[in-house]
């Protein structure tokens, strides 16, 4: 499965020697991914997803950036042209799936209880009691935290990171792991802008570029209804999502992109800049220890 | 604290290695989890100071951490250079098109046993 940390050298352990040391005492080499387990699931949870048509979204980012209202305002753009269902991860309680469930969306929530990211396994339990078939969009929003959910690979085809304006422009400095691993940045509750000083969306465009990135990054306000043109952007990725769950653009450090932004609805047919053809293996990603691992 | 979920993770490997080699025990086991891993290594060894018992083979093991630094290769000078986990563009040619070379390596290296 995957081609840098080794763990393809053999189906289970790759051992490049064992010594014996001191008598009585081995020791083993042992090149092993540490998440390789949850890597296996999340592969099956992708399986799943293209078995099914289905394009899968997974949605970071802080506490309170505004991952639920983006989808409500998502499936109020365009929850009559796509079918959407919506995983919700929280600590607690079940307040954004019945905010989602109100939109005559279904959604299914899962609490984590203490635990501060979701893992594939959570979202594979919870793939029993949602059925894929007929559904062209599932949106998972991961558990609130800049931090943890970057480390785990969860089956889906991209990953979407929101960073609300009242957060600070450097985030993508401070959280470089997070930043790395998404796809597209969403940066929420714009209309603020115009009373927060101290928020600059170049600089924050900067901070992601630092990053070795060229990750697209759009502007909402999820409250206001002009806004949602990038959004209805997004979600159009449904239109082509057989290519976009293949899309991998293969640009000269091998970094993949959204087709939407760049070339939008002409993924599947696209070269990229490098001249080589689109990767159509995108979904089966080197995700050596979490997500989007493409970059070596 | 995702370094409770990953040291669970690697308890189960290394538990399965001692179980597969024969051995009796684990006597102690290297890692490695670079700067970009997402990782914190001070958390991860409290957790499995807290963790290392709930496994007989693990319970009297020690763990170290190596952490390769960040070193990033330029695809368009093909230049490699050390650098900052968040300073990832080519510090020589200033091209923001790199690969992170080590860094960000999450993974069980070694695992030293006990054959009873």
């Amino acid at each position: 499965m995957c081609q840098t940390c080794g763990c393809s050298l053999n189906a289970d352990v790759a051992r490049e020697g064992v010594e014996e040391q001191r008598g009585r005492s081995m020791v083993i080499d042992v090149l092993q991914d540490l998440l390789a387990a949850n890597d296996r699931v999340a592969l099956h949870n992708r399986e799943h997803f293209d078995e099914h048509g289905v394009l899968a979204i997974n949605l970071m980012s802080s506490p309170g950036a505004g991952k639920t209202a983006l989808l409500e305002a998502t499936i109020a753009a365009l929850g009559e042209r796509y079918r959407i269902a919506v995983i919700e991860g929280d600590l607690e309680t079940d307040n954004d799936a019945r905010r989602i469930r109100a939109l005559g969306v279904p959604a299914l929530q899962i609490t984590t209880g203490t635990a501060c990211h979701l893992d594939a396994q959570l979202v594979h339990r919870a793939l029993h009691d949602l059925p894929l078939s007929g559904l062209d969009l599932l949106f998972i929003e991961n558990v609130g935290n800049l931090v943890c959910p970057a480390s785990f690979d969860l089956g889906q085809h991209r990953n979407v990171t929101l960073l609300s304006v009242t957060e600070g422009d450097d985030k993508p400095a401070k959280y470089p792991v997070m930043f790395r691993a998404c796809d597209l940045v969403v940066l929420s509750k714009t209309d603020l802008l115009g009373v927060l000083d101290d928020f600059d969306p170049e600089r924050a465009a900067a901070a992601l570029r630092a990053l070795g990135r060229d990750t697209p990054m759009i502007q909402t306000a999820a409250r206001r209804v002009p806004a949602l043109a990038p959004l209805a952007e997004l979600a159009g990725a449904a239109d082509d999502r057989t290519a976009i769950r293949g899309a991998c653009c293969a640009n000269a450090d091998g970094r993949d992109s959204w087709g939407l932004t760049h070339v939008p609805g002409r993924a599947g047919t696209r070269r990229c800049s490098a001249g080589q053809p689109m990767d159509r293996d995108r979904g089966r990603r080197d995700s050596h220890s979490g997500i989007n691992r493409t970059d070596r | 604290m995702h370094e409770l979920s990953v040291c669970q993770a690697l308890l189960r490997q290394v538990n399965d290695i001692a179980m597969d080699s024969g051995a009796g025990a684990v006597e102690h086991i290297t890692i490695e989890a670079g700067p970009l891993s997402g990782v914190e290594p001070d958390l991860l060894v409290r957790a499995f100071e807290v963790l290392r018992a709930s496994r007989r083979a693990t319970a009297q093991a020690s763990l170290s951490i190596e952490s390769p630094a960040v070193i990033i290769r330029c695809t368009h000078c093909r230049k490699e250079s050390p650098t900052a986990p968040n300073r990832l563009v080519c510090p020589l040619c200033g091209d923001f098109r790199t690969r992170v070379m080590t860094g960000d390596e999450l993974r069980l290296r070694r695992v030293a046993l006990r054959i009873p």
